[in-house]
């Protein structure tokens, strides 16, 4: 065992110990998934020199449900579930305006329903329309595939992951859709993770919905399933639901750790 | 542990744990070699997703939109609540198409419907129809006293209703991706939920602290196919996602089934047989999230009207005992 003692401004201190702190959202949906993926990751391996001490190996998770929950993070997960149940019990426990001022300064993941609650605009929602948080200069739009007889499993290619020569399975179920990204210039650069192979574009959008807004030459934006703006990250999809700790370790480390003392 | 592989092992639901081997009921997609089409993953995913969320009984499209607003996670089409299946007696079948579709069209959140047990045809009108789950239900009328229907058949997930750990790990064996507790439906009266829900969690305790000697011989016991039994006993839960149902008529009994461990709860004819349907329906959602507080549970339990009548169960209970229907 080395001695927890090190030279700190010339003088003989222990190192701080850094515990990285991670709300998720649990109001409703599958955030019991969420929180068993955070906390089997190891940190001690993890790079973050903009943190003057060490980090703690383990994340510290809380379940989010009041706003004293959310004042103890450093990063948020919205997890998978009912898009439109979340924004309502969210408005009732007094969360909504808490959730974005948080979403301001601080890194946020939206799973599928969290994906839709961090767009800014959403196509397809309940009559008289759903709440959203926002965070993201993009618009969604709900089930994009349809039914859940729709519902499919698709491995994907994703930039940035470890060992990005294993492509990730990508678990779709009553999966959002991407219609636009847009780059306003107060929003941070876009940034296109991982896509579907083209065979697997959503059929249930009609095309009326995005034909305007895929400029000549550009990408459509309907096969991006998981983006990067800024410290935000969205999936359309459930990196919950599988045993792949990949994109929690992704998200700890590019989004969350750069953060901290940064 | 390996399983067969003609009976993939569910993967585990508040644990979140991967089968070693992929799900292998998987339809490929028409015409393409990169996705997979109802697989279990996709199946007992989505019952993962309406975990710690109320799915509400409707008869129609305007009920689902108080559903809808009031936050139910997903909304269960059919033609009469519970109570009125009762009360009126008679054959209870699968709901009108139309109206199933008329509901699917005013929401969007899941819609799921019910068919009698082992009626396979009543599922594939729905599997066409376009719902998000099935429930194959002790509430209609059984179509059939020996067999339940072949589910891995289907892309379309299934809930199914048990009593204890046998009868849900028999449904899960025939492919159910998501169980509920039958409780006594159409009552408001929660002592069945109760009772069911206890006897599954106090098996699962049992189970876990037997060796592999015994689980052959606990198997054989409940009749419980042996792999799931084991599954289940390292897991510590159900393979699957777990819900309350039956009974369900308070903010407090939903609470007090998520205490006992349940992952969410249905809410039959509690909701629209009671004074203010939508109030208390809101309050049972805000009690199935917070129902570890109970300051937040007074406080959404007050002034909610008139709560649905509820029947005393014993061998009088008109409409007989639901729950024993289902083998």
């Amino acid at each position: 065992m080395a001695i927890d003692i090190s030279l700190v401004n010339g003088t003989l201190e222990a190192p701080v110990q850094v515990t990285v702190t991670i709300g998720i959202l649990a109001l409703q949906g599958a955030f019991a998934e969420h929180q068993s993926a955070l906390e089997r990751l190891d940190l001690r391996d993890v790079k973050a020199p903009n943190v003057k001490g060490r980090l703690d190996k383990r994340v510290c998770v809380v379940l989010v449900r009041t706003t004293e929950d959310l004042d103890r993070c450093d990063a948020l997960v919205i997890p998978g579930g009912e898009s439109t149940t979340i924004a309502l019990v969210a408005r009732r426990s007094g969360l909504l305006d808490p959730l974005r001022e948080f979403i301001k300064v601080k890194p946020v993941w939206g799973t599928c329903a969290g994906a839709i609650l961090l767009s800014k605009a959403v196509v397809g929602a309940k009559r008289g329309g759903q709440e959203l948080l926002g965070g993201m200069s993009v618009t969604i739009a709900r089930n994009g595939w349809g039914s859940q007889v729709e519902s499919f499993e698709a491995p994907l290619e994703v930039a940035g992951l470890k060992d990005p020569q294993n492509p990730y399975m990508g678990v779709f179920i009553r999966a959002p859709v991407l219609l636009s990204l847009d780059q306003p210039s107060e929003y941070p650069p876009i940034e296109i993770i991982a896509r579907l192979p083209p065979d697997v574009i959503p059929h249930a959008v009609p095309d009326s919905e995005t034909q305007n807004q895929i400029q000549e030459g550009s990408e459509d934006p309907k096969r991006a399933v998981a983006i990067r703006q800024g410290h935000h990250l969205l999936t359309t999809f459930h990196p919950e639901l599988t045993q792949d700790d990949r994109f929690h370790e992704y998200f700890v480390r590019e989004c969350v750790i750069p953060t901290l003392y940064g | 542990m390996t399983s067969p592989v003609s009976t993939p092992t569910p993967q585990g639901a508040g644990s979140a744990v991967t089968p070693s081997v992929p799900p292998t009921r998987s339809a490929q997609r028409d015409g393409t070699a990169s996705s997979s089409l109802g697989t279990f993953g996709v199946k007992s995913g989505l019952a993962q997703m309406l975990k710690g969320g109320v799915i509400m009984d409707v008869v129609n499209a305007e009920q689902a939109r108080i559903a809808e607003e009031a936050g139910a996670c997903a909304v269960m089409a059919l033609e009469r609540v519970p109570a009125d299946i009762r009360a009126n007696g008679g054959v209870a079948r699968m709901s009108d198409p139309a109206m199933i579709k008329e509901i699917v069209d005013a929401v969007t959140i899941p819609v799921m419907a019910k068919v009698r047990i082992g009626h396979f045809v009543e599922a594939q009108i729905l599997q066409a129809i376009g719902v998000d789950y099935i429930d194959e239900s002790e509430v209609l009328t059984p179509a059939d006293e020996e067999h339940h229907i072949n589910k891995h058949n289907f892309k379309v997930p299934f809930v199914c209703g048990a009593r204890n750990l046998g009868e849900a790990l028999r449904r899960i064996s025939e492919g159910a991706a998501f169980i509920r507790t039958k409780g006594e439906a159409g009552t408001g009266n929660v002592v069945e939920a109760v009772r069911h829900e206890r006897a599954v969690q106090s098996e699962i305790r049992k189970a876990s602290a037997m060796n592999e000697d015994e689980l052959y011989a606990f198997a054989k016991d409940i009749q419980a196919p042996l792999h799931l039994l084991k599954e289940t006993a390292r897991l510590k839960r159900l393979p699957v996602v777990n819900f309350a149902a039956g009974g369900i008529a308070t903010p407090a009994d939903a609470a007090m089934m998520m205490q006992l461990g349940c992952d969410g709860v249905f809410v039959g004819s509690g909701i629209f047989k009671s004074g203010d349907a939508a109030k208390r329906a809101r309050a049972i959602v805000q009690a199935v999230t917070h129902y570890n507080n109970p300051k937040i549970l007074a406080e959404v339990s007050e002034n909610l009207g008139e709560a649905m009548v509820g029947l005393t169960i014993d061998d009088q209970l008109k409409g007989g005992h639901l729950a024993s229907r289902g083998w």
